[in-house]
């Protein structure tokens, strides 16, 4: 896989999946624009790395009011990009009785609206080369139930079928957009709800994962995968990167 | 399927029950024996679904589902006039077909808040504790959308994918309630919405190329409620069941 002179945009890239991913897409040649909302994790990642292809800008991409005028600012900043990936996003669980509507809104908010709210602005007239990929970080959970998920699963599914929806109709423009179904990552078992979940599910989902806890590096060069020229047919697909958890 | 299906003395919720599916689904299950309240916004177009059923003791309440901060007292108004619910049809649901240019956050929000947003809210007042009877069976309607790409459809498409994905966990969080989620996926059905769409497409329809058993009727998809309603399909939940003419397989 080679993503020379590629320009790639990765928003959510403090997260540690993220900052894994940005560093095996600048390890195979693209220039890497990160974006989050925390300056410090973000400017630390930049600090570390020696790479002049690597810059980053922060603004809270959660507010849908802020969108249109960073990426207007970013394409200004940088030019088109050929690709986006969206690492960033919530999780969370509460069981129905909890499950009430501002709760769901935060949800979406951060699974799906700033997700299409980006691509909306980013598939701007020479905001994004033709040939160019997004990739969208989305679950299993899109696709298995699991007690007290019901926000989390119902975003992620939407994620994914608002995928579909706008790979059929960024085809016009060769902009290709898939999302990886991702099981439980090593990263993912230190978060809270994590923890909240091992609880409720009794630990029955880890061992669904017969090819045990995957690394943050995998779902990464799945990510690299899907945004290189090798895929560039692979267009509306949600490809399952879960060690066996939903068969 | 009047011998296999029977709903004597049952009460059936059904929300967007003046038009299309809901209507049909209403009066196929009035047929069977079920005694219905019918929720949707046109108080007209709902009186002229009570028409068409048959059996006495139905009711029907106007009520945008849309406002979604008044629906647990809304739940509680009618369980306190009609009693314990047996079964819940959701059919309430707006299209929406914009393209990503014009697609707002505005737009995503309303088409989830009413197309997922009120189904979650209203299966968490309904299955309450004094709200339902032993044996509830809830059933959404979503739509091929929710599993094939279409373009300008993404938010739609997106609001009943999540729709999906909830039933799958909340069959399985309220299986200890002997409450049971199912989805009906249909396709193309012969609805008001689906003539709105000829008109708007100048008669064109490239779905039903794939779609080889013809264009649906509503009665198809409320055959498929009926059915994931009652008991006979105890052993059924969380299951997205295709409506579809072949589509998704096809």
């Amino acid at each position: 896989m080679d993503l020379s002179n590629k320009r790639i945009l990765v928003v959510g890239a403090s997260s540690e999946t993220g900052e894994t991913i940005v560093k095996q897409i600048l390890s195979l040649g693209a220039n890497v624009i990160m974006v989050d909302c925390f300056e410090d994790k973000v400017k630390d990642i930049f600090n570390k790395s020696s790479n002049p292809q690597l810059s980053y800008h922060t603004f809270d991409f959660y507010n849908n009011a802020e969108i249109e005028v960073n990426i207007k600012h970013l394409n200004m900043t940088f030019g088109a990009f050929d690709g986006f990936v969206y690492c960033a996003g919530k999780g969370g669980v509460r069981p129905l009785q909890l499950t009430k509507n501002a709760f769901i809104h935060d949800m979406m908010n951060a699974n799906l609206y700033s997700f299409v709210e980006i691509i909306r602005c980013v598939t701007k007239k020479g905001f994004f080369n033709n040939g160019g990929s997004m990739v969208a970080i989305s679950s299993v959970s899109s696709i298995k139930g699991l007690k007290s998920k019901i926000s989390y699963s119902a975003s992620k599914a939407a994620l994914d079928a608002s995928i579909r929806g706008m790979a059929a109709e960024l085809s016009e423009k060769k902009i290709r957009v898939n999302s990886i179904l991702k099981g439980w990552v090593t990263s993912d078992m230190k978060l809270d709800f994590i923890q909240d979940n091992m609880e409720l599910n009794k630990n029955e989902d880890f061992e669904k994962q017969i090819l045990g806890v995957i690394e943050p590096i995998e779902i990464a060069n799945t990510v690299c995968f899907l945004l290189s020229d090798a895929t560039k047919t692979i267009t509306g697909a949600s490809i399952i990167h879960d060690g066996g958890y939903s068969i | 399927m009047q011998h296999l299906v029977s709903f004597s003395d049952k009460l059936i919720m059904v929300t967007g029950a003046s038009a299309g599916i809901g209507q049909e689904t209403a009066i196929l299950l009035s047929n069977l024996g079920a005694k219905l309240v019918l929720i949707a916004t046109n108080e007209e177009r709902l009186q002229n679904t009570m028409n068409m059923l048959v059996g006495n003791g139905h009711k029907y309440f106007c009520y945008d589902l849309a406002d979604l901060e008044n629906i647990e007292n809304k739940v509680n108004e009618i369980v306190s006039i009609c009693g314990k619910f047996d079964g819940f049809v959701n059919c309430v649901g707006i299209r929406s077909r914009r393209p990503l240019s014009l697609l707002s956050i505005k737009e995503i929000r309303n088409v989830m808040d009413v197309n997922f947003g009120s189904f979650i809210e209203m299966t968490r007042c309904i299955t309450k504790k004094a709200n339902f009877n032993e044996g509830l069976s809830i059933v959404g309607v979503s739509s091929i959308a929710s599993h094939a790409g279409g373009v300008s459809v993404t938010a739609y498409a997106a609001s009943k994918a999540a729709v999906e994905a909830a039933v799958r966990c909340l069959s399985k969080e309220l299986a200890n309630k002997k409450i049971r989620l199912n989805t009906v996926v249909p396709s193309q059905i012969n609805t008001p919405e689906y003539a709105n769409l000829l008109q708007m497409s100048g008669g064109v329809d490239n779905v039903l190329g794939r779609q080889y058993l013809g264009l649906g009727d509503p009665s198809d998809v409320a055959n498929a409620i009926a059915f994931l309603l009652c008991p006979a399909s105890k052993f059924i939940t969380g299951i997205s069941l295709p409506v579809d003419g072949g589509y998704l397989s096809s």
